[in-house]
């Protein structure tokens, strides 16, 4: 299953110290995350063609050399962005 | 802002001369933002068991109060008329003052001590910019100054009335809403100063505890303080984009504080520390 954030020029972000303030145009909604959430949100929106949680993993783990099991961190963030519509599961066919 | 108040009770007469004293006074015929007028209700009750009605244009927003509550119908009535018209500032449940330009933001809920505060800091060369509703203006960023009387509930009267025995307040009123309520007269600089507005500084959200330990300042995060912010306003879902930018630069802009405490000058000490 791909994820990918909802269109990116209706997000306003604003960062403070690792975390992320994110204003959802669509909903109204302002939202704070945590610095983990806050990088799998940059990564979705630097990925427009969607990505699965494991390439997620592995492009939150790059640089890092601690051993983790990113999807199991990273499957509740995506649940919770999709509950606050801030991302979606990506349809099969890449967007055009 | 230039408000016309009608009304022929006595303790609105009483309240007005001793508590808005400083403020200018506009010819009858003068434009005014907002139309408002302080009257018994009319009907049985008005022998049996008086009441107070706030009307805004001829219409009255909310339900009467209690007779003896006239004046803080008319304080609570003048705080609705901005929070829900005003929408020209993001308007923020906070208090605001000001030292050597620098303005200093206590957003916080009732109950909080925040009136407590900034009566406290007024009378400790700070400038009074709001009591209870901080203007924010998406333009400059600053906070418009809106010097009206502080009020301060229950315990707070006595403590202020020891605190600063110069300061005038105005007649305790029991058993309302929010328990005794008193309202304490601007300083008669903060309200020259009307035009004067001042760049957000600090912001600190402060927390009467009385078994709090010393008082203290503790870093707030910037993000949480923007949410509280954000929390705390009543139109920020008004500004949308700009609303949004305009809280993030604020707190960009300012050091963020939390502030629990249960002495009033442990707390003064702690915020006058503040560089």
């Amino acid at each position: 299953m791909r994820w990918r954030s909802v269109d990116s020029n209706l997000l306003m972000l604003r960062e403070f110290d690792g975390e992320l303030v994110v204003r959802n145009d669509v909903t109204g909604s302002t939202h704070l995350l945590d610095p983990l959430a806050a990088e799998v949100l940059r990564t979705l929106i630097a990925a427009p063609e969607g990505l699965t949680a494991a390439e997620l993993g592995a492009r939150l783990a790059e640089g890092i050399e601690e051993q983790a099991d990113w999807s199991a961190l990273i499957e509740p963030t995506l649940m919770e962005f999709q509950r606050l519509g801030l991302a979606e599961r990506a349809s099969s066919a890449s967007p055009s | 802002m230039v408000t016309s108040i009608r009304s022929t009770l006595p303790e609105i007469a009483r309240g007005i001369a001793l508590l808005y004293a400083e403020h200018p006074v506009e010819a009858d015929e003068a434009f005014a933002d907002f139309q408002v007028r302080i009257a018994r209700p009319r009907g049985l009750r008005r022998w049996v068991r008086p009441q107070v009605q706030f009307q805004f244009d001829g219409t009255p927003p909310f339900h009467p109060l209690p007779g003896d509550q006239a004046f803080p119908i008319l304080e609570w009535g003048l705080n609705w008329c901005v929070s829900a018209h005003c929408h020209q500032y993001l308007i923020v449940h906070a208090a605001a003052v000001e030292r050597a330009g620098q303005a200093l933001l206590l957003p916080a809920p009732p109950g909080s001590g925040k009136s407590t505060l900034c009566a406290a800091l007024v009378h400790r060369g700070w400038r009074l910019l709001s009591d209870e509703l901080a203007l924010l203006d998406p333009a400059t960023h600053a906070i418009v100054p809106l010097a009206r009387p502080v009020s301060l509930k229950n315990a707070s009267i006595e403590l202020i009335r020891r605190f600063a025995p110069e300061a005038v307040l105005g007649e305790t009123v029991h058993d309302t809403l929010k328990g005794s309520v008193a309202h304490m007269k601007p300083p008669q600089d903060a309200v020259r100063r009307s035009l004067e507005p001042a760049a957000p500084r600090w912001i600190v959200m402060p927390r009467y505890e009385a078994r709090a330990a010393a008082a203290r300042l503790t870093p707030l995060a910037r993000g949480q303080a923007f949410m509280q912010l954000a929390d705390s306003a009543f139109n920020y879902h008004l500004h949308g984009r700009a609303g949004f930018e305009l809280l993030a630069d604020v707190v960009e802009g300012c050091e963020c504080f939390e502030l629990a405490y249960a002495n009033l000058e442990e707390a003064l000490a702690a915020l006058e520390g503040m560089q």
